[in-house]
């Protein structure tokens, strides 16, 4: 049996409860982006639903902890093709073993659902660092990410408190996710916001950046292999200093 | 003069100073303000060198009246000369920051006029960002040597972090190198300034807290420059630790940047391997629980090019080993060659769950090239040499590949203490 899923967190956590519910263990839990139709197994499409999936959420967080819950969250974020099914798995045998299923790294669904929270926090705070913001005209602050994670979420709140007094926008442009701070409050839109480049003036700043970067390398010990292993090749196009 | 043309000489002249660090202070944002502290630190972009770029790391000026022998700013240098005026500092910490290039600012200075005026300077501006500006992003100060300790006082109220710079690990090598600077002129401000931090943290305990160079301080010492050996840098750095409770020590492979009968000559290329030992003999003394005395000694007083330290110490001490990785306490697992600080904590984590198999380890991608000589699982030994026999040395030297050296130095690159 396969369970397809819309992808959303919830719709997971709904598709663990039907799993439960039904006395059914399907093989797998898929998103509806991933899915490929077989014509040996069985389907079921399962409908996110609130309370189906807030059970599922207070579930893991008495039988397993707070912290089991933000792991589970994290490697959600991955969007990982078999995010799914390893989640399911984990919290099988989060339900039977409790909180030590965070330590219980032998076992290979746990071991995964692990290391992919672990890449998707990893990144997030690669991104404290690595993101720009850049000046408009009408004195916001626009930055263009493109993660490998779906990380805005887990990042916005950073840049409100550390920018407290200045508007800002922060695009994934892959997922088109948008958070918006205007000095009081994030807001969480998929509404497409207009940025034209010609509202974009930066010059000044960005070129007193860029040659301070070059400035600070020292020559006699240059090396790009590590430069490129911190600071990795795909995420440059959006980097002011190296564009 | 330009701001460009200023940044770029200012920035210059800073560039061999590798402390990076923006980590260790939680200053905290003020609603309607700039900026705050990340406690673990943040790197914001990686040179052409791969260093990391945390700071806007620049001299207030380079006009100095020293003529220190390995430094680009000795005055009898023909070089560009400029000096940031307050304004302009302030202005460049800010935009930068809003921008989200940087952590803070690291502000260091050549010494101007007299090292008390050239601090008072470097106090107004911080002043200026701090109070007319707003900012809480992190600051990190060079205390300047001979400088009067009121005048550190008051910049260790504006800073998260301070440091002084020893550079010459020995009294011979300062006097041979930079006779104008007194020993005394570094290591005075250096235990005022750690004096200081003690008093703060104890205030905190009944008053409200008081911010005194909330995240330690720092020095670097430079390596290549002189004769002085690994043994000589590894004792002071112990002693720096232990007395003045330092919280990190930075070593600068020397680049030979002026001409001198006793420096090395202009075209020899830094010591990096060298460097590279020493920073991991120093991440051994500071997480791992090893000793100065148990690297190095007198018999023994530089570190091996072709094994790392922590490898090097457990030939010497093969009786200690095979250890049980099911039930060898950390302190054990931590001084086994190639099991790093988080490795250890996965196993110990993971082993109260259920016992852990050679092919667990390999699984949780503990690096095992090295480890396997060291450990047995569940009683088993997987080594495919033997412990005793004697070719341990030339096994675990081919395994590290000097030519990669550059792509291991991960571990301190980051700017997490």
């Amino acid at each position: 049996m396969i369970y397809v899923t819309d992808g959303s967190f919830e719709g997971i956590l709904s598709a663990i409860f039907e799993a439960y519910e039904n006395k059914e263990i399907p093989e797998s839990i898929v998103s509806r982006d991933f899915y490929q139709i077989s014509l040996d197994t069985d389907v079921k499409e399962i409908h996110t639903n609130e309370e189906k999936s807030g059970r599922v959420y207070n579930a893991i967080i008495e039988k397993m902890s707070h912290e089991a819950l933000e792991t589970i969250y994290k490697a959600w974020l991955s969007e990982h093709y078999e995010v799914g099914t390893a989640l399911y798995k984990y919290v099988k045998i989060g339900l039977k073993i409790g909180k030590k299923v965070l330590s219980y790294l032998q076992n290979p669904d746990v071991l995964l659902v692990n290391d992919l929270a672990h890449k998707v926090a990893f990144e997030s705070h690669r991104f404290l660092g690595i993101l720009r913001f850049k000046k408009l005209k009408n004195g916001l602050y626009y930055s263009r990410i493109e993660p490998d994670n779906n990380i805005t979420m887990l990042i916005a709140e950073h840049f409100a408190q550390r920018m407290s007094d200045q508007s800002w926008i922060i695009h994934d442009a892959k997922r088109n996710v948008y958070a918006l701070y205007d000095t009081n409050e994030i807001v969480f839109t998929n509404e497409e916001i207009p940025i034209t480049s010609d509202g974009i003036v930066d010059t000044m700043f960005e070129q007193l950046w860029k040659n301070y970067f070059k400035t600070i390398a020292i020559e006699s010990r240059k090396n790009p292999r590590l430069q490129r292993q911190y600071m990795p090749r795909r995420y440059w196009k959006n980097l002011t200093e190296v564009k | 003069m330009q701001l460009l043309e200023k940044l770029q000489i200012l920035a210059d002249s800073a560039k061999y100073d590798v402390s990076c660090s923006s980590s260790g202070s939680n200053r905290s944002n003020k609603k309607g303000q700039l900026g705050n502290a990340s406690m673990a630190g943040i790197c914001h972009s990686w040179a052409d060198d791969g260093r990391c770029i945390s700071l806007l790391k620049v001299l207030f000026t380079n006009y100095c009246i020293y003529d220190c022998k390995y430094c680009v700013n000795r005055v009898t240098n023909d070089i560009k000369r400029a000096s940031f005026t307050p304004d302009e500092l302030c202005e460049l910490t800010i935009e930068f920051y809003r921008r989200n290039y940087i952590e803070g600012l690291f502000i260091s200075s050549a010494v101007i006029k007299s090292p008390d005026y050239t601090m008072e300077l470097i106090i107004s501006a911080l002043k200026k960002l701090r109070y007319e500006h707003k900012f809480n992003g992190y600051i990190h100060v060079k205390s300047i040597p001979g400088a009067d300790l009121s005048l550190i006082y008051q910049a260790g109220l504006l800073a998260d972090r301070m440091s002084i710079n020893i550079e010459l690990p020995s009294i011979q090598s300062l006097k041979l190198l930079a006779p104008q600077k007194d020993h005394q002129t570094i290591i005075k401000p250096m235990s005022y300034v750690s004096e200081q931090i003690q008093g703060a943290n104890e205030l905190t305990i009944y008053r409200k807290k008081q911010m005194f160079v909330p995240a330690g301080q720092t020095t670097q010492l430079i390596v290549g420059a002189t004769r002085d050996n690994d043994l000589t840098i590894l004792n002071l750095t112990q002693e720096l630790y232990n007395r003045y409770k330092l919280k990190r020590v930075y070593y600068s492979a020397y680049v030979p940047v002026n001409t001198d009968t006793n420096l090395p000559a202009i075209n020899t290329s830094p010591p990096l391997l060298r460097e590279h030992r020493i920073y991991q003999a120093d991440w051994l003394l500071r997480f791992y629980g090893f000793n100065a005395g148990e690297l190095l000694d007198e018999n023994h007083t530089s570190f091996d090019t072709r094994v790392d330290p922590k490898c090097d110490w457990a030939l010497r001490n093969l009786d200690k080993f095979p250890v049980e990785i099911n039930r060898a306490p950390i302190e054990t697992l931590l001084r086994v060659p190639g099991i790093g600080f988080k490795m250890a904590q996965r196993i110990v984590r993971a082993r109260r769950v259920a016992p852990l198999s050679f092919e667990d380890l390999r699984r949780m991608r503990v690096v095992l090239k090295r480890a396997q000589y060291f450990i047995t699982c569940k009683g088993v030994y997987y080594g495919d040499a033997d412990i005793d026999s004697g070719n341990l040395y030339s096994i675990l030297s081919e395994k590290t590949d000097t030519k990669n050296i550059y792509g291991q130095i991960s571990m301190f690159a980051q700017p997490v203490d």
